[in-house]
């Protein structure tokens, strides 16, 4: 087979658990848990990385993997499956020496597919995460790398300093060139947090993978060994300051604050652009939503096939759900396929994907604006009974 | 299945409307073209070979379509063909639909392995199991198989093709262009022929300069005891467009629950191009009713009883109400809009106010601003 050079591919890692979105990845991988009425998380870097001219991105997958490969296929969505283009999922496998079995971590889940990355011969390659919702322009960050003459560069963004202490912090000279790298400092010394975003040149990562593997004492992590390993040994490593919105949607809290930022006229994460930075995901072919003439609609996202007959407040509503007659739904995120019956009421909820609010049911609760908001979340296919109460804070 | 298809995708006489596009390429109930109706019809039943037969204006359409991916038809093997006057020797466009099918003789003749084939209009929308259609056409041994809708002639409207049928289901009486009383049935165009059958009666029919399917072909021939002709009845709702006021009607229509249950989702889904825009912001203080919406609008303003496309923008103050609204289409503050079928890309000024009738809605033309 044929495979064409690459100037860049991209590696996304896409198999963890993501443990704190607790019911919500229960059956399903975080990256493919449902955001903004349409999309899944995935969909964030994939579109990124096609925006940014990079039409091969090996996709490595472990935790509940069925959903998020079928979501992924061959890529069709955003425009992966042409002749030398792909969107490749790359499960562990068996191999024929003892260097095989499960993903023991990031930089191991990237050794274990150096032959696919080999195919591409590829001058540069992008590390990217399943799990953060932003729109980035990789082909940016990448011509700074090449600028540099850096083995490898880091996006970073600016974070407040008591937050400091849960991310990796990169120490920086004034030139951007990386000299400390501390993974959750105490006392960090900067507010340079890293967004788990490499550029490498492929050569340099490749015998740090090959290195690291060879250490039984390495986590084979890239914040953990191969970050602190090259910097050890010298590499130049620039840090690239990011700006704009991004998420690290991992938890409840974070997940339910994503969604509410898309909304507003001038919102927070504005999803709406140009053809050049759109979002694109796997199209269900619904028809278009129904609103009816009882309804009540403010502030709101609703995707498509939703048919909607009662109140809704602040919310995003996702695709192919129904609110029925006297319902209320306020500062909730209602994945797809949610039915909420006739004179329930929904607020600060997460309802998971296919759930049902019965009849009269309440889910969650009112909050005043200070006070810390309590989720309830519905999983998968759940169902509050008719007449039954979630409260605050509560998963079903 | 060995079936092939072919879509006729009909020229326009929805004056402004279908001015630079065919009928097939249409904009219909939000997020479709017409033709999305008649493809998804055919991918449902798994159809891999279709021709769409195109006269004239077909860049939209074929922009629309490109390969055929949104309904599984971008093949290496068969897929989707254009069958444009390009392939065209003796006249310079056609005349009737059998004129077009003699050019296209070689889709016709091409896959020995299709054995059906079905014949299918862009003007005439349904979701139909066309597999249930197939079936009884193989059972009925007859040559040709027209789907048919009873209860919608009613001695005004005028129909390509009415059938009366007795209590057996024999056709009694046959006509075309004909505004048939209201014991006919109107015909769908769709057909169900064995493609070598059709390929035989083309040749025969043009040698004898006769080029109209359904007044030489299927009624001349029926007429002459020379074919045989099934009807099927078709149970389900069934949008006829002839006219802008069927036009219009037929986008409102969607309002209603059973029409847009049956229209898409009845026996499987329709597919269109994918747009991927962003989830529908309704605004702080919009007023929606009884409203179908694309994605991506932007709603501030008043709207009722309206087909909103994808990515239009009702700004603050104005009211919408029994309108047909197309994509890209900007409404803006203040105006006041009433019967009106904007087409896409309109920009409607502040304070604008258009008002026209529920048989005569304002046609606003593509791009124009009022």
């Amino acid at each position: 087979m044929y495979f064409q050079k690459k100037r860049c591919i991209a590696m996304l890692l896409a198999g963890g658990q993501g443990s704190r979105l607790k019911v919500l990845t229960e059956k399903t991988a975080k990256p493919a848990v449902p955001f903004g009425g349409k999309y899944r998380i995935i969909d964030f870097p994939l579109s990124n990385c096609v925006n940014s001219g990079i039409d091969t991105v090996g996709i490595l997958t472990q935790y509940q993997p069925l959903e998020l490969n079928e979501y992924i296929g061959n890529g069709q969505p955003w425009g992966l499956n042409k002749t030398h283009s792909c969107a490749q999922v790359l499960p562990p496998y068996e191999r024929h020496d003892k260097k095989s079995g499960w993903y023991k971590g990031t930089a191991n889940a990237i050794y274990q597919n150096i032959d696919f990355i080999e195919r591409f011969d590829p001058d540069y390659v992008v590390i990217l995460s399943g799990d953060h919702i932003y729109k980035m322009d990789y082909a940016a960050m990448v011509a700074y790398h090449e600028e540099n003459n850096a083995s490898c560069t880091i996006a970073v963004r600016d974070v407040p300093l008591k937050e400091a202490s849960r991310f990796g912090i990169l120490n920086t000279n004034p030139d951007g060139t990386i000299y400390e790298f501390e993974e959750k400092p105490k006392k960090p010394k900067s507010t340079n947090a890293s967004m788990g975003i490499y550029v490498f040149n492929w050569d340099v990562l490749r015998q740090a993978l090959i290195a690291d593997e060879d250490d039984d004492t390495s986590s084979n992590d890239f914040g953990k060994n191969i970050i602190p390993n090259l910097l050890n040994a010298g590499h130049k490593m620039m840090a690239y300051t990011f700006d704009g919105y991004w998420k690290d949607v991992g938890t409840i809290d974070s997940l339910w604050e994503a969604n509410m930022e898309l909304l507003g006229k001038d919102p927070e994460f504005n999803i709406r652009g140009d053809e050049r930075s759109k979002i694109c995901a796997r199209n269900n072919a619904l028809p278009s939503s129904y609103i009816d003439a009882q309804a009540s609609i403010s502030g709101s996202f609703i995707a498509e096939g939703s048919e909607i007959y009662g109140t809704v407040r602040h919310s995003v509503i996702s695709i192919g759900c129904s609110v029925g007659e006297g319902a209320l739904v306020e500062d909730s995120v209602v994945m797809p396929g949610v039915v909420i019956e006739s004179g329930a009421i929904v607020r600060h909820a997460i309802l998971g994907e296919n759930s049902k609010v019965c009849r009269n049911a309440v889910v969650g609760g009112a909050f005043a604006p200070n006070e810390k908001k309590q989720i309830s979340v519905t999983s998968k296919g759940a169902v509050v009974e008719a007449g039954t109460a979630l409260l605050p804070g509560e998963m079903l | 299945m060995n079936v092939m298809g072919i879509i006729f995708a009909n020229d326009g006489s929805l004056g402004s409307l279908t001015a630079q596009r065919t009928m097939a390429s249409l904009p219909f109930g939000g997020r479709y073209r017409q033709v999305d109706f008649a493809l998804s019809n055919l991918a449902a039943i798994g159809v891999r070979h279709v021709g769409i037969v195109t006269r004239h204006h077909y860049q939209s359409l074929v922009n629309h379509i490109g390969s055929g991916e949104e309904w599984g038809m971008e093949l290496e093997e068969g897929g989707l063909e254009f069958l444009t006057p390009y392939a065209m020797s003796k006249t310079d466009t056609y005349r009737g639909k059998l004129e077009s099918l003699h050019a296209a003789m070689g889709f016709l003749e091409y896959g020995a392995e299709d054995e059906h084939l079905v014949m299918i209009d862009s003007s005439v929308l349904s979701n139909i199991d066309l597999s249930d259609v197939i079936a009884k056409h193989i059972a009925s041994g007859k040559d040709v198989t027209v789907v048919t809708k009873a209860g919608v002639c009613n001695g005004k409207q005028q129909f390509d093709l009415a059938m009366k049928l007795d209590k057996n289901g024999n056709i009694s009486d046959m006509a075309v262009d004909y505004a048939a009383p209201a014991d006919y049935v109107a015909s769908m165009d769709i057909y169900v022929v064995s493609k070598k059958w059709l390929a035989q009666q083309v040749k025969e029919h043009i040698a004898h300069n006769l080029y109209h399917m359904d007044r030489d072909l299927v009624l001349g021939q029926w007429q002459k005891g020379a074919i045989t002709v099934n009807p099927y009845v078709f149970p389900g709702e069934v949008l006829f467009t002839e006219s802008v006021d069927d036009y219009f009607a037929n986008n409102l229509s969607l309002l209603d629950k059973k029409m847009r249950h049956d229209l898409f989702g009845y026996n499987h889904p329709v597919y269109t191009k994918v747009r991927d825009r962003v989830p529908t912001y309704y605004g702080e203080s919009c007023v929606v009713e009884n409203c179908l919406v694309a994605d991506g609008c932007m709603l501030d303003g008043n709207v009722k009883n309206s087909i909103l496309f994808r990515q239009v923008s009702i700004c603050a103050g104005a009211e919408v109400e029994n309108c047909v609204i197309m994509n890209d289409t900007v409404v803006g503050e203040n105006s006041e809009l009433k019967y009106v079928i904007l087409d896409k890309d309109v920009t409607v000024r502040p304070g604008a106010r258009l008002i026209g009738t529920p048989h005569n809605p304002i046609v606003v033309k593509r791009g124009d601003t009022v």
